[in-house]
């Protein structure tokens, strides 16, 4: 099956000699979500630049439905919708003006573009806004404004560059509904994204990426699949608490401890003691997230010293 | 057309982000003749008719100038500096339409000072003008061109700061060093020649040609040099923003 993005061996290096991306390839089918994770710096915006073709490869191939959009970046523009990561402030233009010039601009004609912009306002819940300008609105507002440019013209391919962030949790749903009606109808994504948790349920696939490489690959579940012998547990403690023999205390994130599951019976017998004297006020224990991974991996990758 | 149709929503949209600053800019941009040309009137006592005509045609001149070679890149260095330039340039749309809907965005916005400082000198000093219909297209030319280097420098130029300094001194350099408020004899030989090498020289000469009786326009060159540097500084910054980082 052919792919709707294919890159392949990506090396980009800038002219001050910053290594950005350094040899990345990765394919994403239709109808995929694809997730790009990793810490700022690692080289995320700089590789959706080049899918954009805002940007050129030092070396190495971009496919987009099969085009070498190296060569061909016009394709890559009329093919995505893009939302950028910042969302630039585009002063006094209200958010409806906004979105209804990028419909236009985007090839739609006036009916079609008033059209298409009263739709998606309505489904991102965004009617009360229409005469906001963008430079008033909140950072949540601007963001669903930014998204609402990127899809109101028919886009196979959308490029969505931190959508969720500053977007309160009850627009992020609206959001994430919306991303998915899109995909249901065929339309693939690649995300790129600091939010785990949210990666962890909407993404379908995703590459952890550092220092311009990508380090882990793969669904969510299969990447998990590597350390599910390990639970997770979080608490809340008070008083004289003293952390169980089992329990593995993770890095830099206090209140938090792995172990073994064939130590579940104990830990939970412990665990109901230590809340009986007082000195747990809450826990949960659950499967290793999306964060565990993404910790171990980038952690794995770099030197000891580097993260002390 | 597609690249007209392009070009016509990128201005509205322009307009529409900038449609608060509009109202004080052209606000500001009717001072700067009013400073001009009453200023001047105060500074240089016993003006002659021919200083206040220099003076007026200059005040215009200088109107294109504050907008065009001097807002104008301030503009599209802030659009780079945030990252708006990169987002229009993700749309599929024509880099040139996008260009010259910022350029057009400027000169719009200069238009009323350009009047205004015209209108103005010839009531403050009584002047004499006649006027003749190429005045159209060697004002348009004249923006065109400062509009064009001012977008190539914001362009050349990688800092919001550096441009806006830069830009800032322009304004000095045209006000005493160039031939814009003043005659070319005027001013020392080396002046006489940097002056070649930008356009506003060249727009205040057009204005003398088809408003004034003064002596030593030069219509035709002047307006072949306007057209020559329309089509280098914004084919040359067409090239740059297709040329990918």
């Amino acid at each position: 099956m052919q792919h709707v993005l294919e890159i392949r061996d990506l090396v980009k290096r800038y002219r001050n000699g910053t290594l950005a991306n350094a040899g990345i390839s990765l394919q994403v089918a239709q109808s995929e979500v694809y997730g790009l994770l990793g810490p700022n710096g690692a080289g995320k915006t700089t590789l959706v630049g080049q899918v954009l073709g805002l940007k050129k490869p030092t070396s190495g191939e971009i496919y987009l439905e099969g085009v070498d959009v190296v060569a061909d970046p016009g394709f890559a523009r009329r093919t995505i919708g893009f939302l950028p990561q910042a969302q630039t402030t585009l002063d006094d233009i209200h958010v409806d003006e906004f979105v209804f010039h990028i419909a236009l601009l985007r090839g739609l004609d006036r009916a079609e573009a008033r059209l298409a912009t009263g739709t998606i306002l309505a489904e991102l819940q965004l009617e009360e806004f229409r005469r906001t300008p963008m430079r008033m609105a909140s950072g949540g507002v601007r963001r669903l404004a930014g998204f609402a440019a990127a899809v109101v013209a028919p886009a196979r391919v959308l490029v969505l560059d931190e959508p969720t962030n500053d977007i309160d949790p009850i627009r992020r749903q609206l959001l994430w509904k919306a991303i998915d009606r899109r995909r249901a109808q065929g339309t693939t994504v690649l995300l790129v994204t600091h939010n785990l948790a949210e990666a962890e349920r909407f993404i379908d696939r995703l590459a952890i990426i550092d220092r311009g490489r990508i380090v882990r690959e793969g669904t969510p579940s299969s990447l998990r699949a590597g350390v599910t012998d390990r639970l997770r547990l979080e608490l809340t403690t008070q008083n004289g608490f003293k952390p169980h023999p089992a329990l593995t205390p993770e890095p830099d994130a206090p209140g938090r401890y792995l172990f073994d599951q064939s130590a579940l019976a104990t830990v939970s017998d412990w665990l109901a003691a230590q809340r009986e004297r007082g000195n747990v006020v809450d826990f949960r224990i659950g499967p290793p997230t999306l964060e565990d991974i993404y910790t171990a991996a980038v952690l794995d990758e770099r030197p000891r010293e580097s993260v002390a | 057309m597609k690249v007209a149709r392009e070009f016509w929503y990128m201005l509205r949209l322009h307009l529409l982000m900038h449609r608060s600053f509009i109202v004080i800019i052209s606000m500001v941009s009717l001072g700067f003749p009013l400073g001009f040309v009453l200023g001047m009137d105060y500074l240089i006592p016993d003006i002659s008719q021919q200083t206040a005509t220099y003076i007026t045609m200059g005040a215009a001149t200088q109107a294109s100038i504050t907008l065009a070679l001097v807002g104008l890149p301030q503009l599209v260095a802030e659009a780079r500096h945030f990252g708006r330039l990169e987002y229009f340039l993700s749309l599929p749309i024509s880099r040139e339409a996008y260009l010259l809907a910022m350029a057009a965005e400027a000169m719009l916005i200069a238009t009323p000072g350009i009047i205004f400082a015209v209108v103005l000198g010839w009531w403050y000093y009584d002047l004499a003008l006649h006027f003749e219909p190429l005045v159209i297209p060697a004002i348009l030319l004249g923006m065109l061109s400062m509009a064009g280097v001012g977008i190539g420098l914001a362009i050349l130029v990688p800092h919001l700061q550096a441009v806006n300094a830069v830009t800032q001194l322009l304004i000095f350099y045209f006000i005493f060093f160039s031939p814009v408020l003043l005659p070319a004899e005027q001013l020392p030989e080396v002046l006489q020649w940097t002056a070649k090498l930008l356009p506003p020289g060249y727009a205040a000469d057009a204005l003398r040609a088809t408003l004034t009786d003064l002596p030593n326009t030069n219509l035709g060159r002047s307006l072949l040099a306007m057209a020559i540097f329309s089509v280098f500084s914004l084919g040359f910054s067409a090239i740059a923003v297709r040329r990918r980082a």
